[in-house]
């Protein structure tokens, strides 16, 4: 379980974050989203410990060794192999460089990257690129996932599928995961709570929304439900709120 | 199979035999003083006799090995200066500003001290080498790794990797990229060296050879000469290209 408390987060004089309560069961699936350049980013940044926070406490019951962190962009080491990337986390934790290479090669089987193993980053596809991110952190096999916008830079066909994949791996291995999003229905469509931060600085967050749009999940048939557009419409408003608040100020 | 004739290479070398070959036919009907510019057939004699009577090689071996010795050496001491400067800036704050003059001056000008130290031996040839060469790459290493992507370090540091995995994974590789992209550039810069200081004085070398044909008025040698330390470089460049294109290989597509 994760238990964000009172957290509050400055770079300059002004804080980004102020204030902000966020908790996420274990096994539950949270989002969090929010204007951009609110601090979503900071919040996953302080949680993972990149980021020292000005107060405030967070507890996590998970071992460090059992977080994933997928992040944003796709940096991986340009100058090692895609199997090698995927295997990084496992040497790092101790396996010899055949067992993690050989789990590194599975991973990327089950990403449909089978075959591509030697390839160098730049040889491959953004898509495929972001698919051996995510395989360098699944292969660590987390308890708990952190993930800011993984899905950003991906075409839509590309991203309807690995979200997918993601969230049948999530709900089978009943990972605790909290999601950083700009995108509503992609929150809507994976979490079972959804919080919002408001516009910064001083963030915080403006309210929550539980999911009640029963699992196994389909990405896409999800959005029939009569329950997504009712969400949709309020997240929306809320947003269209903050979006204009800021306008006034 | 057809010969591709009308690539660039071809047309280049085609341009060059012609103008060498105008050259020559000037120098042939008298028009040009070959004092000052002598015929490329008489410039391919003494390139000729200097490696048919052995002339050259003492010479060879002693630029040689200030050139390679400068290289070696300044490849080191450098990765090791910027590396450490990187890593303690209690090293970096002495360093940087010692650096930042010895790169802003033409570091030839030291030529004549090293003489005065080190003798006219091999051992004063080396120190401009060296020199030369420590500064490009002390830069080349420690700015790489203070704009080491921030964003390859946090993903080891997320995947829970220490200072080790630090450096054998993201630093290692980033200053091996950047030390290699100066590669080409530290040879030219350890010829220059080495050639330089035996121009200053010397007793042995192409520098001295370039400094005897130059006291003579010996244009021909002079040409050759240069034709020669040219050759070499490009050679030495190739070979570098090489490298750098087999240990960089995870840059291209």
């Amino acid at each position: 379980m994760l238990r964000v408390k009172d957290l509050t987060l400055a770079y300059g004089a002004e804080p980004v974050l102020e204030g902000v309560d966020i908790t996420v069961e274990a096994g539950r699936f949270a989002s969090l989203i929010g204007p951009s350049g609110s601090g979503k980013t900071s919040v996953l940044r302080a949680i993972t410990g990149l980021q020292q926070p000005s107060a405030g406490a967070i507890s996590l019951d998970v071992p460090a060794t059992e977080v994933g962190f997928l992040f944003q962009d796709d940096a991986l080491l340009p100058w090692r192999t895609a199997r090698q990337n995927v295997a990084l986390g496992l040497r790092i934790r101790g396996r010899s460089r055949k067992e993690a290479e050989a789990r590194g090669e599975e991973w990327l089987a089950k990403l449909g990257l089978a075959g591509l193993g030697d390839r160098y980053p730049a040889q491959l596809s953004g898509g495929q690129r972001k698919r051996v991110a995510i395989a360098q952190v699944l292969a660590l096999e987390p308890r708990f996932l952190l993930m800011d916008e993984p899905f950003a830079s991906l075409d839509a066909i590309v991203r309807t599928r690995i979200t997918q994949e993601l969230i049948g791996w999530v709900e089978r291995e009943h990972l605790t995961v909290l999601l950083v999003t700009h995108d509503l229905e992609e929150a809507i469509a994976l979490s079972d709570l959804i919080y919002v931060l408001s516009q910064g600085p001083r963030a915080r967050i403006r309210s929550s929304h539980a999911v009640d749009i029963p699992r196994p999940r389909d990405v896409v048939a999800t959005r029939d439900h009569p329950r997504f557009s009712e969400l949709l419409k309020n997240l929306w408003e809320e947003l269209s709120a903050e979006a204009s608040l800021e306008g006034v100020t | 199979m057809s010969l591709r004739l009308n690539t660039p290479p071809v047309r280049r070398t085609l341009v060059l035999t012609v103008l060498v070959l105008i050259w020559e036919a000037c120098a042939w009907l008298g028009w040009i003083d070959p004092f000052y510019l002598p015929a490329p057939s008489a410039i391919a004699k003494v390139i000729f006799t200097l490696f048919a009577d052995g002339e050259i090689w003492p010479h060879l071996e002693a630029t040689f090995t200030a050139a390679i010795i400068g290289i070696l050496g300044g490849l080191v001491i450098g990765i090791v200066l910027g590396f450490t400067a990187a890593l303690l800036p209690v090293l970096a704050e002495l360093l940087e500003p010692v650096m930042i003059l010895l790169n802003a001056i033409p570091r030839v000008i030291l030529a004549p001290l090293f003489v005065i130290w080190l003798g006219i031996d091999l051992g004063s040839k080396i120190a401009l080498a060296l020199i030369l060469v420590v500064v490009l790459i002390f830069f080349a290493v420690y700015n790489g790794i203070k704009e080491v992507d921030h964003r390859l370090r946090e993903r080891v540091l997320t995947l829970g990797g220490g200072t080790g995995v630090m450096i054998r994974e993201v630093y290692v590789p980033s200053v091996t990229a950047w030390v290699l992209g100066n590669l080409k550039i530290a040879v030219g810069f350890a010829f220059t060296g080495a050639v330089v200081g035996e121009f200053v004085a010397s007793s042995r070398g192409l520098g001295y050879l370039l400094q005897f044909a130059q006291s003579t008025y010996n244009a021909a040698l002079t040409i050759a000469l240069i034709l020669l330390i040219m050759t070499f470089v490009m050679v030495l460049f190739a070979l570098s290209e090489r490298l750098e294109r087999r240990l960089l290989r995870w840059r291209y597509r």
